[in-house]
């Protein structure tokens, strides 16, 4: 288990990251969201020691993080980095032994990746020669080549297509299924909303939400569809009950109390038929959403 | 998450840990990693390995091109038309083989004037001697008379007249000659002697400067290649990033030094070969000094260069920012060539400019013992408060994307 306490850190007058604390759980996928600049990966760099905390700290399974225990991690920057002028496996090679694997290991296990990404052939040739997406592919390789305790990915999805997302996928559920944390930044919502167990929204370097969907959801709007015959239009008159939208048949609704749901059922049935009347479960990307406006 | 599957997942993570746990399996050392690998990129560069042949292979040939000169002999046809001259050319001819056993002299014999300069014109002979009637002699070549031509000849006529005149006066050579010897010492080394210090010189101090900048700019392009790809971002969640810049520092060393060495023997090797070592003895314990020297130079210009890698955005920064080394590696060259006296006995103390400047006053000069070694400790001392001073600001800056840093905005950087 990763744990962020109260993590701060100013550029000047800038404060990035503003007294930000979070849980990533072990074995569950954690995504971390918020728009350009929000400071997700400022918070990143200072969970993996590249960038110092003016204030907070980092703990793994409850105890603060030291350099040994960063060794383990699997980073991915947000800026790529590898060397563009060395053959693929060799350089994989020299980042597993910096991660203290054997040079077997390493090269065994690195090939291993390779292959998973359709690239098990070009092992020789040089990390230039390779598109990018294809660069990328071994990026995320020697994030994942040492067997990682805890993975910090920044934007991992980035610049990748549908088959190697897929493959990403697979590889991160492999290692969350092992019981490591995994927290990666992205921007693609959709795959936030397939993929994680949990949400950490920051904007404008404060946390403005932080949870498993199941809490987050609970915190969310209760909301309601409500479709009836012949007409909707009369929720709007309905006392305790917010109107979203109303369109035909169609109305959306928010309520303040579960008890306010039965009440609201009476009068529809009372009025005509029901077709629909159901709790409406918010995706995490519409949290995120509700919560950054 | 429940306590259940919390546990679970602790157990699953027993069945199979990561293998980087922090006492490490591999049980090497970050930084000899890192030395490692900056060797093996190195030696699988082809340009590198291109160069370092090209190298060899001038430096055998300078050898070899050296001792065919010296050694090379010449072989002169001279016309005569007398006995006299058959006598002064037999007599050049003696001289010549027992001197360096290479030139030789040999004799056409004409029967005329004319006709001996006709050998001279069909280039039969190189030159004709010739005795006029008034008992004057002239070598006549077709449009030269070669100088070794000339003094050999010269020499033998003087000795052939010395005793045919001695003869006709009743007297010998030696008599007329005598108390005459002039007796030759040296007080110190002998000019074949310097002459070989010279060249040595001259070598260690283009060996250093060559190292100092083909190196030292490694170092810096291998430091910028990590900060600009951002590899670095990685590497120092993996190590600490004082064992990345030890590393480098110690494989680039370790470069240097062994192309030194390479160089060096292959160059000992050929006169060896060659017959010319005779003189290389006196050059062996300057040279074992200046492998010492250079070796603790070369840690604080690499310490420096690495530093300029890691203030710089990119490669092109270097040539801006890398004049204070430069002045410091010409320094060392200018006192490699032309320093003497004073001013080379205060240079063979400071670091850097010493490790030339101090093995040439060993080759020139008796050179207390202790003087190398206080020189050398001055230079250690240098080395690691540079390479100390070096990695608390490649620390700071390595981190720094953005712009070319200046080293003061770099010491007020915040990790």
């Amino acid at each position: 288990m990763l744990q962020v306490q109260n993590l701060t850190r100013r550029f000047g007058e800038n404060t990035a990251v503003d007294d930000v604390s979070f849980t990533v759980p072990s074995g569950k996928m954690t995504g971390f969201v918020g728009a350009n600049g929000a400071g997700k990966t400022t918070t990143m760099r200072m969970i993996m020691g590249v960038l110092t905390a003016h204030a907070g700290s980092v703990l793994v399974d409850g105890r603060p993080v030291t350099a040994d225990d960063r060794a383990t991690f699997g980073y991915m920057p947000e800026e790529r980095g590898l060397y563009p002028k060395q053959p693929i496996l060799d350089q994989l090679v020299y980042l597993g032994q910096l991660h203290r694997m054997s040079q077997t290991d390493a090269r065994s296990r690195a090939q291993d990746l390779l292959e998973r990404f359709q690239l098990g052939d070009r092992g020789k040739d040089k990390l230039e020669s390779l598109s990018l997406g294809n660069q990328q592919r071994v990026q995320i390789a020697a994030s994942l080549l040492h067997r990682p305790s805890v993975l910090v990915l920044d934007e991992p999805f980035s610049g990748l297509d549908p088959i190697a997302v897929d493959s990403m996928v697979d590889l991160l559920r492999e290692h969350t299924a092992q019981g490591v944390p995994v927290l990666f930044s992205s921007h693609q919502l959709d795959l936030v909303d397939r993929l994680c167990d949990n949400l950490v929204v920051l904007q404008k370097g404060r946390l403005v939400a932080a949870g498993t969907g199941d809490e987050l959801r609970a915190t969310a709007p209760r909301r309601h569809r409500l479709t009836v015959s012949p007409d909707a239009g009369w929720v709007r008159e309905e006392t305790a009950v917010k109107v979203i939208d109303v369109a035909g048949q169609d109305a959306v609704v928010e309520l303040e109390h579960d008890d306010d749901a039965q009440r609201l059922l009476a009068a529809a049935m009372a009025r005509g038929s029901v077709q629909e009347f159901s709790r409406i479960r918010p995706s995490l990307s519409e949290i995120y959403r509700g919560v950054s406006q | 998450m429940s306590t259940e599957t919390r546990h679970q997942q602790k157990q699953q993570l027993q069945q199979e840990p990561p293998s980087s746990s922090p006492s490490g399996r591999n049980g090497q050392p970050a930084w000899l990693i890192v030395t490692l690998r900056e060797v093996m990129v190195k030696a699988k560069d082809r340009g590198f390995a291109i160069s370092t042949i090209v190298t060899l292979v001038l430096i055998v040939a300078g050898v070899v091109f050296n001792a065919y000169m010296s050694s090379r002999g010449e072989d002169f046809t001279v016309a005569i038309t007398s006995e006299a001259g058959q006598s002064v050319v037999a007599l050049a001819d003696e001289e010549g083989r027992a001197d360096d056993g290479n030139t030789t002299f040999s004799a056409i014999v004409a029967e005329s004037e004319e006709a001996a300069l006709e050998e001279v014109r069909a280039e039969e002979a190189d030159a004709a001697l010739i005795r006029g009637d008034d008992g004057s002699w002239t070598l006549t070549g077709k449009n030269e008379v070669s100088r070794g031509l000339n003094t050999g000849i010269g020499a033998s006529l003087e000795a052939y007249m010395l005793e045919t005149n001695a003869a006709a006066a009743g007297t010998s050579p030696e008599e007329l000659l005598a108390g005459s010897e002039l007796e030759e010492s040296l007080l110190e080394g002998s000019a074949e002697n310097q002459a070989v210090a010279d060249v040595a010189g001259f070598a260690f101090s283009f060996l250093f400067y060559m190292a100092s900048i083909i190196f030292g700019m490694a170092i810096a392009n291998s430091v910028v290649e990590e900060k600009q790809n951002r590899v670095v971002e990685i590497l120092a969640t993996a190590i600490p990033v004082r064992q990345l810049l030890y590393g480098k520092v110690l494989g680039n060393t370790v470069l240097a030094m062994v192309q030194l060495a390479l160089y060096g023997g292959a160059a000992l090797l050929a006169l060896n070969l060659t017959g010319t070592a005779d003189l290389v003895g006196s050059i062996i314990p300057a040279s074992g000094w200046f492998l010492v020297f250079f070796l603790f130079g070369f840690l604080i210009l690499a310490s420096i260069w690495a530093v300029l890698g890691s203030l710089a955005s990119r490669p092109e920064d270097l040539s801006s920012n890398s004049t204070p080394v430069m002045v410091l590696i010409f320094a060392a060259l200018g006192a490699g060539l032309f320093a003497s006296g004073q001013l080379l006995v205060v240079a063979s103390y400071m670091p850097v400019v010493s490790s030339v400047a101090m093995p040439i006053r060993m080759l020139n000069s008796e050179v207390a013992l202790w003087e190398p070694i206080l020189s050398l400790g001055i230079a250690l001392a240098a080395a690691f408060a540079l390479l100390y001073l070096g990695e608390k600001i490649y620390r700071r800056a390595i981190m720094q994307s953005g712009g070319a840093l200046s080293l003061r905005k770099a010491m007020k950087l915040e990790q």
